[in-house]
């Protein structure tokens, strides 16, 4: 783009290439004994929290579902718009895929809720790759467009396949149908546990394959397209195949939450959970969180369930989205990296974590 | 009296690029400088840097005045315009309107139609095309226009990056003598960022030798020409 | 032929509306390049300041001054205190200020004025005779007012872009913001000024369609499907062009009353589904629109 430079003097300072190289913050090398301690207290830690929300009264434990589905949502939208660069909108119309395709699974061909996991993913994956498609050619304020048209013509599509979905009156998924397996040990009457604790295993994995793939030399290349698509393709990579296979998984992994948004909810309508305001909502929450960092999505789904839910005493209801608004701007301002960005570099003043063997690189950011 | 404009230690880059590495160069009022200077040695950010178009490290003084941090249209209120490389034309823009734009700085109606059909007087062939848009000129016809517009504001100082680039020797030839005749009528002092040294010394008193952002030799035009590496390398001769 | 002309009729006003708010992102896109996602919620807001006004006396008409007023500022210091700090960085950024700014003034109108429609007055009162018959087809006096607000709107912008000198500045900001500078043009004054004067547009606009077009009644979520037809008829017309503004308004408006009109046998509107069509079309075969200059991707 064509700026006009700002007037302030940069040469900013550079960065020490390493930042062991400071005197100020503590040192720990990766995989050491004071790492693997710290990695173990905060694992600890975060198996108390999920086990207390186990043990919560059902509508707590309805609200972390929520919050722990929607993290997973915005775990798919990271792929694409944090680690490769592709600003999406509309990943409502993934979440509500999901959803739509597990409600009709479910409804009109009698299958077990958990058993349409898979084709839910499956169809978001192949529609993932279809909106890549205008991706390849397009970027930033245009792709932004396509996007944003995609969230808002989902639901207009929903209401007209009505036989299919219910239209605008909806459809209901009938909570018999909702029986958790008999496998899992859980009865009808523990469905919503039986859900919590779905929700947060699929996160969980989730949360490593997307850790793992991150670091893998697919990670790398996700990085490098982000960055600059020319270098990138000059180097080797394909960069079409990136964009379109990280649109697809994406969008798998938000149809993975719409499939359980559908089971937690029970029910769907053309106009409910899947406006492009959602899309937004998404977008807001990886934002918030942290774009490119790993906890920031679960931050963001925390934050976009939680904040709401909090605030809906004020100003008619309304509050909530002025708080979004200024946190959000907030944010942008002061740490552009989001939460979750903005506590490591936080953190980075007293204790940074080093690889052992200094010359390898590439470590996810 | 003090300088027209002065740069100590003036240094700049992109980002983590550093180009400029503490320059120092002065202008005297009426005076023609040319800086002379390899592909990227960074002669084009420096233009830039004085043009206030690029953030810079170091001092930089218009009239003895340091300017600090300074955006280009508080360079042209000082007296101070760029004919940037690749000369930057409003194309979707008529001629004349080019021109006027030139001009926003200032609130002499007369004096800006004045200098107006002055340049159309100097550059006949804008003249001709006045109401064409002026990304339909030709190169040459642009590169007058670029300067023309630069002049539209009255500069006491002109900043002319590489305006003999892509055009045809005849063309440049005229180009330079028109820039001549404007700083000998006018007394704009000029800083002129050439390839074509010759060209440059010709006009010249003042030569600056830039490479890798860091002036290694400056000296009158007359002794520089006289330097056997110069001539081999930048006059070929 | 009759219903041929009244879809004709109701095509002309929804499209004069899009292309009136198409204009407001154009002279947003023509300084900054990029689309102020947050326009129609800045028109929404400064509609219920003018329908509050109207609640405690005021004419309709006379709210206009201050609702448009504050249109012109408040866009203008988002650009300023918002969004310039933030252009340096990237897109993203500004386009999620954007959407901050979105979610935010809505909120904010409803936190301020309750989530319940409003009943905002014509600024052209009508009765069941306030129409001209066109053979058979009825042109309503307000149909007529909408276009014609379109059109002075037009004149006044075509007036002010190439007769003023700060018109000057706009389009020569608009060809390239570096080289504007080097004219000594405050290209950021320019660039609030822009975003000021395309409030005002986008505040009139919705002032004009909220009677108008359905719902007929102000409420939270009017203006997005707005804001999006306006944009998708601005992307039409080429994002940087006034006059393709208008054609791409005025095409999109026409279109979707046919579609929507002789397409009814698929039951409901699909209107912004076609939408969804037009911008992937027009993006995968003419980014640039019909009329406009500016490529895809700025260097
Ligand atoms: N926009 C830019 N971003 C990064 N590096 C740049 C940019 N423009 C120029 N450079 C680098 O700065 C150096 C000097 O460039 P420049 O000032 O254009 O040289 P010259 O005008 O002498 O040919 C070159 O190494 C070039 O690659
Ligand atoms: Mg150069």
């Amino acid at each position: 783009m064509t700026t006009v430079q700002s007037p302030t003097p940069t040469p900013t300072p550079e960065r020490p290439a390493r930042p062991a190289a400071r005197s100020g913050p503590r040192v720990v090398v990766r995989g050491s004994g004071a790492h693997r301690a710290a990695q173990a207290v905060v694992l600890v830690l975060l198996a108390a929290v999920v086990i207390w929300g186990g043990s919560l009264d059902p509508f707590g434990q309805g609200q972390l579902t929520r919050a722990a589905i929607f993290a997973l949502a915005i775990m798919g939208l990271n792929f694409t718009t944090g680690y490769v660069g592709l600003l999406s909108v509309g990943h409502s119309a993934f979440l509500g895929l999901g959803a739509y395709t597990t409600g009709i699974l479910v409804v009109n061909y009698n299958q077990t809720a958990i058993s349409t996991i898979p084709w839910a993913m499956l169809v978001c994956f192949l529609v993932g790759l279809l909106v890549g498609i205008p991706a390849l050619r397009i970027r930033g304020l245009y792709l932004a467009m396509v996007t944003l048209a995609l969230g808002v013509a989902f639901p207009e599509v929903v209401a007209r396949l009505d036989g299919l979905t219910g239209g605008a009156e909806g459809m209901t998924i009938r909570r018999t149908l909702l029986r958790p397996p008999d496998w899992s040990g859980f009865t009808l009457g523990e469905k919503d546990a039986w859900l919590y604790w779905l929700t947060i295993v699929l996160l969980v994995v989730t949360f490593v394959v997307v850790r793992n793939v991150i670091s893998s030399r697919y990670g790398l290349a996700m990085h490098a397209v982000r960055q600059d698509e020319v270098a990138a393709s000059a180097s080797g990579i394909n960069v079409a195949a990136i964009k379109l296979v990280s649109f697809g998984v994406s969008g798998a992994i938000t149809g993975l939450a719409g499939s359980l948004f559908a089971m937690y909810i029970g029910s769907l309508f053309a106009e409910g959970s899947f406006t492009v305001l959602a899309g937004i909502t998404l977008l807001i929450g990886l934002v918030l969180g942290g774009e490119r960092t790993l906890a920031g999505p679960i931050i963001g789904g925390l934050a976009v369930v939680l904040i709401p839910y909090y605030t809906s005493g004020i100003g008619q209801g309304q509050a909530s989205a002025v708080l979004f608004a200024v946190v959000l701007i907030a944010v942008i301002f002061l740490a552009p990296e989001g939460v979750a960005g903005g506590v490591a570099r936080l953190a980075r003043r007293w204790v940074v974590v080093v690889d052992k063997r200094p010359e390898s690189i590439g470590r996810g950011r | 009296m003090s300088a027209l404009l002065e740069a100590r230690g003036l240094s700049a880059g992109y980002g983590q690029a550093h180009v400029l590495h503490g320059v120092d160069l002065t202008i005297e009022p009426g005076q023609v400088v040319v800086v002379l200077g390899a592909n990227g040695a960074g002669k084009t950010t420096l233009m830039r840097s004085l043009a206030g178009l690029l953030p810079y490290d170091g001092e930089l003084r218009v009239d003895g005045e340091t300017v600090g941090a300074v955006r280009p249209d508080q360079m042209v209120a000082r007296g101070v315009s760029l004919v940037p490389q690749g000369r930057g034309t409003l194309t979707a823009l008529s001629v004349t309107d080019n021109l006027r734009t030139g001009a926003v700085g200032r609130r002499d109606a007369s004096g800006v139609q004045e200098d107006i059909d002055r340049w159309f007087t100097t550059f006949p062939r804008l003249a001709e095309r006045r109401h064409q848009v002026a990304g339909t000129l030709s190169g040459g016809e642009q590169q007058m226009l670029a300067i023309a517009r630069a002049l539209m504001s009255r500069p006491r100082l002109l900043l002319c990056d590489e305006i003999s680039l892509g055009l045809a020797p005849v063309i440049v030839q005229g180009l330079f003598e028109t820039i001549r005749g404007i700083n000998e009528e006018m007394g704009t002092a000029l800083l002129l960022v050439e390839q074509n040294a010759a060209l440059a010394m010709g006009i010249a008193s003042y030569v600056y030798l830039l490479e890798v952002g860091r002036v290694v030799q400056s000296g009158a035009a007359e002794s520089f020409a006289q330097s056997d590496s110069i001539r081999r390398v930048y006059l070929g001769y | 032929m009759d219903i041929f002309l009244t879809r004709l009729i109701s095509g002309m006003t929804a499209g004069s509306v899009y292309a009136m708010i198409a204009l407001a992102l154009v002279v947003v896109f023509r300084s900054s390049a990029t689309i102020n996602f947050a326009q129609g919620e800045f028109a929404l807001f400064t509609t219920y300041v003018s329908w509050w006004l109207t609640q405690h006396g005021w004419n309709i008409w006379l709210t206009l001054v201050p609702a448009l007023g504050l249109g012109f500022v408040m866009c203008a210091v988002a650009e300023r205190f918002l969004i310039r700090p933030v252009r340096k960085r990237d897109e993203t950024a500004v386009l999620i200020v954007a959407l901050a700014l979105f979610t935010g003034l809505n909120g904010l109108a409803g936190w301020i004025w309750g989530s319940d429609d409003k009943v905002y007055p014509r600024l052209v009162p009508i009765g069941d005779d306030s129409f001209l018959a066109l053979g058979g087809a009825r042109l309503y006096y307000d149909s007529i007012f909408v276009v014609l607000s379109l059109v002075l709107v037009v004149g006044a912008l075509s007036l002010v872009l190439n007769k003023t000198g700060l018109g000057l500045q706009m389009r020569a900001v608009a060809t390239n913001p570096e080289s504007a500078s080097l004219c000594g043009i405050k290209v950021g004054r320019i660039f609030m000024i822009s975003w000021g004067l395309a409030g005002v547009i986008g505040s009139l606009a919705a002032a004009i369609l909220v009677p108008v077009l359905p719902p007929g009644q102000l409420g939270l979520p009017g203006m997005f499907h707005m804001l999006i037809f306006g944009t998708v008829a601005a992307l039409l017309g080429g994002l940087d062009s006034v006059k393709g503004a208008v054609v791409g308004g005025l095409s999109l408006g026409v279109g979707l009353a046919m579609i929507n009109g002789y397409g009814s046998f698929f039951g409901g509107s699909i209107s912004l589904t076609v939408a969804l069509v037009v911008i992937v079309v027009v993006l995968g075969l003419k980014p640039n629109g019909l009329f406009g200059s500016r490529r895809l991707e700025r260097v």
